[in-house]
């Protein structure tokens, strides 16, 4: 997967989300994440954020907590 | 002191000299140092006699004529000022028999007052129907128009207090007035005149249809042939927007009327009203089928009084004297006056206002004086091109709308048309046709491909072509343009060739035996 | 004329309160109030002769053949134009009326063809038969007189010619363009006998025609006649079917001579378009016989091979074992398939299920990603269906519409002519667009506000307008209160107001001044219905899904919805964009737009489906291009979809696609995907197909196929056959099969069948036990959804911004007489009206980068360059340029970018910052042959 994709894909995310307080914001990034978005797509910028990503919104950051919990194991 | 002269400013009095007579009369009265006014009035209607100069004698008008730019300083030096003799002279203009013999009360004031001065016409009884109008509710207003017997005075004579109630029924807030002032049936003229000779009446005449009926807009909608009447009407509706009699607040009644002058372009179908509508809604003309009425969707689709300049010029009267005065004139179901207009080969032409009733022999042999080539007359129209032709047996007909209509005649528009025994009755049938077939709006097929095939068949018939077979097919033609045109244009046209095969088949190469088959 | 007799009143329905008792010829029959006497006499099974009567039109009474005698009442009134009354005794048929309808037709005759002439009695021309039913034999005029039968014939138009010595002046051309398509284009010039038909005094092809075929579908005569129909003669057979081109469905009787096709004749019965067609149905079907139809299996093993025609069993098998191959060495998610909204559902549904079912992957999407995407997911989040609220004849109950981001006068005609004429009825308009469309001012139509807004502010204006309804009072508290949450609306509520979405406030970015905005805000809120219309200039942005809810949260808020003449409308693109979607093409869906993830619908279909689904959404049509070019996708299939020229940023589709290791393409013609394709197996034109489509208002409507398949098999065999060599075996008898499955497992297509639809013609879903006959109007009685919920929708500006280096914002369209990929229109004469796409620019811009109109300029973005003409006009505004995407030649996607929607990465098409300068000499002229990316 071409990560810049996954990366912009996330924070435009998260960026619709701006009227949200950040918890409620990190939760539907997530939400929407588990809904549209296959297992490895999602694991992808898990590991992106656990290699110390530095261009995350921190929303999506925080929604990464959530997300990680939904991908099925392998 | 000041002598006051009248030079008509009618169009007819003018496409004789009339301008050139004012002309001269300045100048030459300037010349010699005599202190006159010119007014420019309408026509008093004695067509013959134009341009009829009037001058105001201590009070009393005294007619000479017909007067050339040549003639004023032979009349300056007869006295004309004085009202002296001359050749031309004719007499105390009120005297003259055939103005006295008149009733004259759409054209009361037409050649007497100056069209474009208010004061003068309110000083002769103006604005007097308005002022009684605005102060009836306009239930009032239509039960005094329907009381009077008024009828459309553009043919087709249907009760005018009746189409008004309609509209007045009508729900909506938008209703038009308009007036059909597309006067193009030959030998007609008195539209005009009325609206060159006083323009305020049938702006008064407009106003009070739309305080009868809740329109706040009308439109008058005038043939381009019309000029002069336009620019006089639009000066006019400028005056009466001064006064306050038009515009937004009718004689500060705070009900709205406004006029506007829309001109046509040379098409003798949009005088039939629903064309004439299309045509005012800037389409191409043509005619619509009813229903609707355009009293419920007229103008824009909305509830709209079409009515002749005649019928709303004589409105004015009706509330000023009451439906009463109106109403005791006239003879049958046909109330009132109608301005009769003498035309064709007659000796005396012009505008005969008088109570309906009169015979037609009336009109053409006592007002018309009979032919002008001094021949016998043979026939005579009656109420346009389109009008059936009448036989010198025929002329004791009273004008009567029903009167006529037994006779398989109409009044239509009270265009008299005389033809001497010169005529060719073949001919003028078939110009019946012709004038159909370049005159149809296009729509309905009798009329657009039967008036076309109407000038064939006469021509085989005329030419000797199997004559017998061609005069069935005419005659079948004629009652199928009757029965099955859309509009009077189409059912009307066989009116004129119908008559003259009855009265004239020897006009056709027929005998009156092989007609009555 | 048309070979079907459609049963014709003669005057339009009149929907009056009251009823009218009338007898026509002793038969009694009861009418609304206002119905005419010809129509009243149809009902009762009466048949008065009529030429220039046709219950599409109003009323003219021209003819003069209708006449008939009423009790009581002079003469021979026209039974068109005289209204029934209580009571009234009609006579339809006497000597004296016999006789007149005789002489009426004795002249339309003596100006006409004679039979041995050339106007062929059962040729299409009524005037003949008519003349023997009212019994005339002899033309007494005879033939010798004024006549029109030297005039020659219009044939300007590649698809009709007008034969002015066969017209008889009816005006039912005139009228048909007047009252049904709208663009009075024609009238009647001359007049009296010289009254011809006149396209405004010039040919056709030159006039305002848009050749819709509104007029030849009205000629009662030969007069107006297609061009086929001239040269192949009387059709001897018709077939039902459903138009192919855009979402308004409309449906058609293809008349055949044999197996020839001599023309479309659009079918009043027809629910979408009633008897009304465009330029592009009605004539534009000749590709479906074009010379470059593929008509044999192709394989290679590379894209820059060349084809090799091999029989089918070799291509599924060439296909079958590289799949496979791919699948042993990348995993199962590493192939996919993509399904197209112009195939059928039943096409639609088999490509999904192979890729559920047989690849065992839930990799499938649809090209409706690209275009309504944001609209399934928005009104999901909002009423709980992806769906329009209405029916098109809605429309005739509005008071007052929005049009936002769409053309529908261009792409959805026959919708627009309906449209325009509510509007010259009195409802008013209120367009939303960067650009000035025809709809703005089009005769007798004219927008009460243009918000000419910047390209990509939708959802400021949208929540400026809300800010307006919310803060001025003009919330239907009623409606909020009883069919909508109260929290979310409350929420919703306070966000709305904030001063940052008020007009003022918005109007910077948007462009639209905040007086306008507010007037207009206030006439769709207080107007009475208020329906919005919306096309792709709403959802291919940045924030398409928040558009839709914020018109969603609009419309609920002032209760327009759930009624006639009000809702949220999406006019679809293509065919069966609304049914791609409904049969579950959408990567994390089943049919009827049921999460994968729901354990029980997935259970339902793994029980019918006899195998294990995947429960995780899969990869979207951009994912897989990304998945793509990181080497972990490698198989694709793709049906009828040409994304290599439709989907933006042409040179990174490329690149994904040159790097797949199988793509197969199933299609009508070697597209520009196809250049990439390994496999190309032929498809079937809408001709071949047995099926349904499923239009813009839900409408599912029959396709029958008027032959066999060109190359012997229908699309949804192939899949069939690849699922089964794949392993899991798939078949059915025939399509109506596969529309029963979709029925089992779908609740929203419940009662579907086609036996149902045959008998009923046309069923809007939801159709089940609670709608047997379908649901014209959603959301009636509450929302699918339950209460309707508001969302917040924040302005959140797309980053692809003008800046100095690319000082112009790019948006697209499409254009009447084109559609979409030209694949189909450029193959037909339409190509005459628009023979290569244009760069419509401000004569400001235009004037200050030196371009001259018609000249080539470069158009460029961050992504790439390509050339195309300058077109300058003012229908743009300064700063924003145009153009369409109708031919590969130009390319417009070569400059769109990969931006996309937040929600569903459907693409931002309608903002792309570019530059633009005249092309110099040395620049290869249109030359946008997509870049190899390997080189």
């Amino acid at each position: 997967m071409t990560l810049d994709a996954l990366v912009r894909m996330a924070n435009q995310i998260a960026a619709n989300q701006v009227h949200l307080p950040p918890d409620e914001a990190a939760s539907r990034v997530a939400d929407h994440v588990r809904l549209f978005w296959t297992p490895g797509m999602r694991q992808e910028l898990v590991d992106h954020a656990d290699a110390g990503a530095d261009d995350l919104d921190p929303v999506v950051t925080e929604a990464l907590e959530q997300v990680r919990t939904t991908i099925p194991a392998p | 002191m000041t002598t006051i002269v009248y030079v008509p400013r009618d169009s007819a009095a003018r496409s004789v000299g009339a301008d050139e007579v004012a002309v001269a009369l300045t100048a030459e009265a300037a010349r010699r140092g005599d202190d006159i006014r010119i007014v420019r009035n309408g026509s008093r209607g004695l067509l013959w006699l134009e341009p009829l100069v009037e001058v105001d004698v201590d009070g009393t008008r005294v007619a000479y004529g017909p007067v050339a730019a040549d003639d004023v300083a032979g009349l300056l030096d007869a006295g004309l000022l004085r009202g002296g003799e001359h050749a031309l002279r004719l007499g105390p203009t009120d005297e003259l028999a055939w103005l006295s013999r008149q009733d004259r009360v759409t054209f009361a004031r037409v050649g007497i007052i100056d069209p474009l001065d208010l004061v003068d016409y309110e000083s002769h009884g103006g604005l007097v129907g308005l002022r009684v109008a605005v102060a009836l509710p306009p239930q009032d207003v239509v039960t005094a128009v329907a009381d009077s017997g008024l009828r459309g005075r553009g043919g087709a004579g249907f009760p005018a207090g009746r189409k008004w109630q309609t509209v007045l029924d009508a729900p909506g807030t938008t209703k038009y007035v308009c007036c059909n002032a597309d006067e193009g049936d030959s030998g007609t003229f008195a539209d005009r005149m009325l609206m060159e000779g006083d323009p305020f009446t049938l702006l008064e005449g407009m106003a009070i249809a739309g305080l009868a009926t809740g329109a706040t807009r009308g439109y008058i909608y005038l043939r381009s042939e019309y000029p002069d009447a336009c620019d006089i009407l639009r000066s006019a509706i400028e005056i009466g927007r001064a006064a306050g009699w038009l515009g937004p607040s009718v004689l500060g009644s705070g009900r709205a009327f406004d006029v506007e002058v829309r001109v046509g372009a040379g098409s003798y179908i949009c005088g039939e009203e629903t064309a004439m509508l299309d045509s005012l809604e800037g389409k191409r003309g043509m005619v619509r089928a009813k229903p609707p009425l355009p009293a419920l969707e007229g103008l824009f689709g909305k509830p709209t009084v079409v009515n002749n300049v005649l019928t709303l010029g004589s409105v004015p009267a009706v509330l000023a004297d009451g439906a009463e005065s109106y109403a005791a004139r006239g003879m049958g179901r046909s109330r009132g006056t109608q301005v009769f207009q003498l035309a064709g080969n007659i000796r005396q032409g012009g505008v005969v206002e008088t109570a309906f009733g009169i015979t037609l022999r009336e009109l053409v042999e006592d007002f018309g004086g009979g032919t002008v080539t001094g021949r016998p007359v043979r026939a005579v129209q009656v109420g346009g091109p389109l009008g059936a032709y009448l036989a010198p047996s025929q002329l004791d007909l009273p004008m009567d709308y029903e009167a006529f209509a037994a006779e398989g005649a109409m009044v239509g528009h009270g265009g008299v048309v005389v033809h001497d025994d010169s005529a060719d009755m073949a001919g003028l049938a078939r110009f019946a046709m012709e004038f159909c077939a370049e005159e149809s709006c296009g729509k309905c097929t009798p009329c657009r491909v039967g008036s076309v095939r109407g000038v064939e068949v006469i021509d085989k018939i005329t030419a000797g072509v199997d004559r017998r077979a061609n005069l069935v097919l005419l005659q079948d033609l004629c009652e199928l343009m009757t029965e099955g045109s859309l509009c009077a244009m189409g059912g009307l046209t066989p009116g004129p060739v119908r008559s003259a095969l009855a009265h004239f088949p020897e006009d056709f190469g027929l005998t009156p035996e092989e007609v009555a088959q | 004329m048309t070979l079907l007799h459609d049963p014709d009143l003669g005057t339009p329905a009149k929907p009056g309160e009251s009823s009218v008792n009338v007898v026509v010829d002793g038969v009694e029959v009861t009418v609304p109030a206002g119905t005419s006497v010809m129509r009243a006499a149809a009902l009762a099974g009466v048949d008065v002769p009529k030429l220039c009567a046709t219950d599409s039109l109003d009323a003219f009474g021209s003819c003069r053949l209708c006449l008939v005698e009423v009790d009581g009442r002079p003469g021979t009134p026209a039974s068109c134009t005289t209204p029934v009354a209580p009571g009234m005794s009609v006579a339809t048929q006497s000597p004296k009326l016999q006789k007149l309808r005789r002489g009426v037709m004795e002249l339309y005759l003596s100006d006409h063809p004679h039979e041995e002439s050339g106007c062929r009695p059962n040729g299409g021309c009524e005037l003949h038969d008519l003349a023997d039913s009212v019994g005339l034999t002899d033309v007494r005029y005879g033939f010798s007189g004024a006549n029109h039968q030297t005039s020659t014939t219009d044939a300007s138009n590649p698809y009709f010619a007008f034969d002015p010595t066969t017209c008889i002046v009816c005006s039912r051309c005139v009228r048909a363009c007047d009252e049904i398509q709208g663009t009075l284009a024609l009238t009647v010039e001359g007049r009296g006998f010289e009254s011809v038909i006149s396209a405004g005094g010039l040919p056709f092809m030159e006039s305002e025609c848009v050749s819709c075929g509104a007029c030849v579908q009205a000629c009662p005569t030969t007069a107006l006649q297609e061009k086929t129909f001239i040269e192949f003669g009387m059709p001897d057979r018709t077939v039902k079917t459903t138009c192919a081109y855009c979402g308004v469905g409309c449906s058609f009787n293809a008349e055949l001579r044999g197996d020839e096709v001599v023309r479309m004749v659009p079918s009043k019965e027809g629910g979408a378009n009633e008897g009304h067609s465009c330029v592009k149905g009605r004539f534009a079907w000749g590709y479906a016989t074009h010379r470059d139809r593929v008509t044999t299996p192709m394989v290679r093993d590379s894209f820059r091979d060349e084809w090799r025609e091999v029989s089918w069993e070799e291509a599924i098998g060439f296909t079958v074992d590289r799949l496979r191959a791919i699948q042993s060495e990348s995993g199962p998610d590493s192939i996919g398939g993509i399904t197209s909204s112009r195939c059928t559902n039943e096409e639609v549904f088999v490509v999904q299920k192979m890729v559920r079912a047989a690849f065992g992957n839930n990799n499938v999407d649809t090209c409706a990603r690209v275009c309504h995407s944001p609209t399934g997911y928005g009104l999901k989040q909002t009423f709980g269906t992806s769906a329009g609220t209405q029916d098109f004849a809605s429309v005739d109950q509005s008071d007052v519409m929005i049009v936002i981001g769409a053309n529908p006068t261009d792409g959805h005609p026959v919708f627009a002519s309906r449209m325009k004429r509510r509007l010259r009825e009195g409802a008013q308009l209120i367009v939303v667009d960067p650009r000035r469309i025809d709809l703005v001012r089009t005769p007798h139509v004219e927008a009460a506000h243009h918000l000419q807004l910047l390209p990509g502010t939708n959802v400021a204006v949208v929540n400026a307008i809300a800010h307006v309804v919310v803060t001025e009072g003009l919330v239907d508290r009623d409606f909020v209160a009883e069919r909508c949450e109260a929290d979310s609306f409350a929420q919703w509520e306070a966000f709305i107001a904030r001063p940052e979405n008020s007009p003022e406030a918005t109007e910077a970015a948007s462009g639209v001044p905040a007086a306008e905005l507010r007037a207009a805000a206030r006439l769709y809120a207080t107007a009475g219905n208020a329906a919005i219309y919306y096309g792709l200039g709403v959802t291919e942005h940045s924030q398409g899904s928040t558009m839709v809810m914020g018109m969603a949260n609009l419309a609920m808020a002032t209760g327009n919805i759930g009624r006639d003449g009000v809702g949220v409308n999406p006019l679809r693109g293509q065919n069966n964009v609304q049914g791609s979607c409904d049969m579950g093409s959408f990567p994390h869906e089943f049919s009827g737009y049921r999460h994968v993830s729901d354990n029980a619908v997935r259970e339902l279909f793994e029980t019918v489906w006899g195998t294990a689904l995947e429960s995780e959404p899969g990869l979207r049509i951009p994912n897989m291009f990304d998945a793509s070019l990181a080497g972990i996708f490698r198989g694709l299939f793709i049906q009828g979809e040409d994304i290599a020229q439709s989907d933006p940023n042409t040179k990174h589709v490329v690149a994904a696609l040159s790097a797949l290791d199988l793509l197969v393409v199933q299609d009508l013609f070697l597209n520009e995907t196809a250049k990439y394709a390994h496999v190309f197996l032929p498809g079937t034109s809408f001709l071949e197909k047995d099926g349904t489509f499923t239009n813009a208002e839900r409408r599912i409507n029959r396709v029958r196929p008027v032959m066999d398949p060109v190359h012997g098999k229908h699309e949804w065999q192939v899949a069939c056959e690849i699922a089964t060599a794949m392993g899991y075996p798939m078949d059915y008898d025939d399509a109506s099969q596969i529309m029963d499955e979709i029925a089992q497992v779908t609740p929203t297509f419940a009662g579907v069948s086609f036996d149902h639809l045959d008998k009923v013609g046309s069923i809007q879903w939801p159709c089940n036990d609670a709608a047997p006959e379908g649901t014209p109007i959603m959301h009636v009685d509450g929302f699918v959804r339950g209460k309707g919920h508001f969302v917040e929708t924040p302005y959140v500006p797309t980053d692809e911004r003008a800046n100095r280096k690319f000082p112009l914002i790019l948006t697209t369209g499409r254009i009447l007489s084109q559609y979409n990929v030209g694949a189909q229109t450029r193959r037909t004469a339409n190509v005459e009206w628009h023979e290569e796409d244009v760069l419509e620019i401000h004569p400001h811009d235009a004037e200050e980068l030196g371009v001259a109109d018609g000249t080539w300029v470069a158009l460029a973005s961050r992504v790439g360059e390509t050339q195309m003409r300058a077109q300058i006009t003012d229908r743009v505004p300064q700063g924003v340029v145009y153009t369409t995407f109708h031919h590969p030649e130009s390319g417009a996607n070569i400059v769109t970018t990969e931006y996309s929607d937040w929600a569903t990465n459907c693409p931002e098409y309608k903002v792309t910052a570019v530059r633009v300068r005249p092309a110099s000499v040395s620049d290869p002229k249109g030359s946008a042959e997509p870049v190899d990316v390997t080189t």
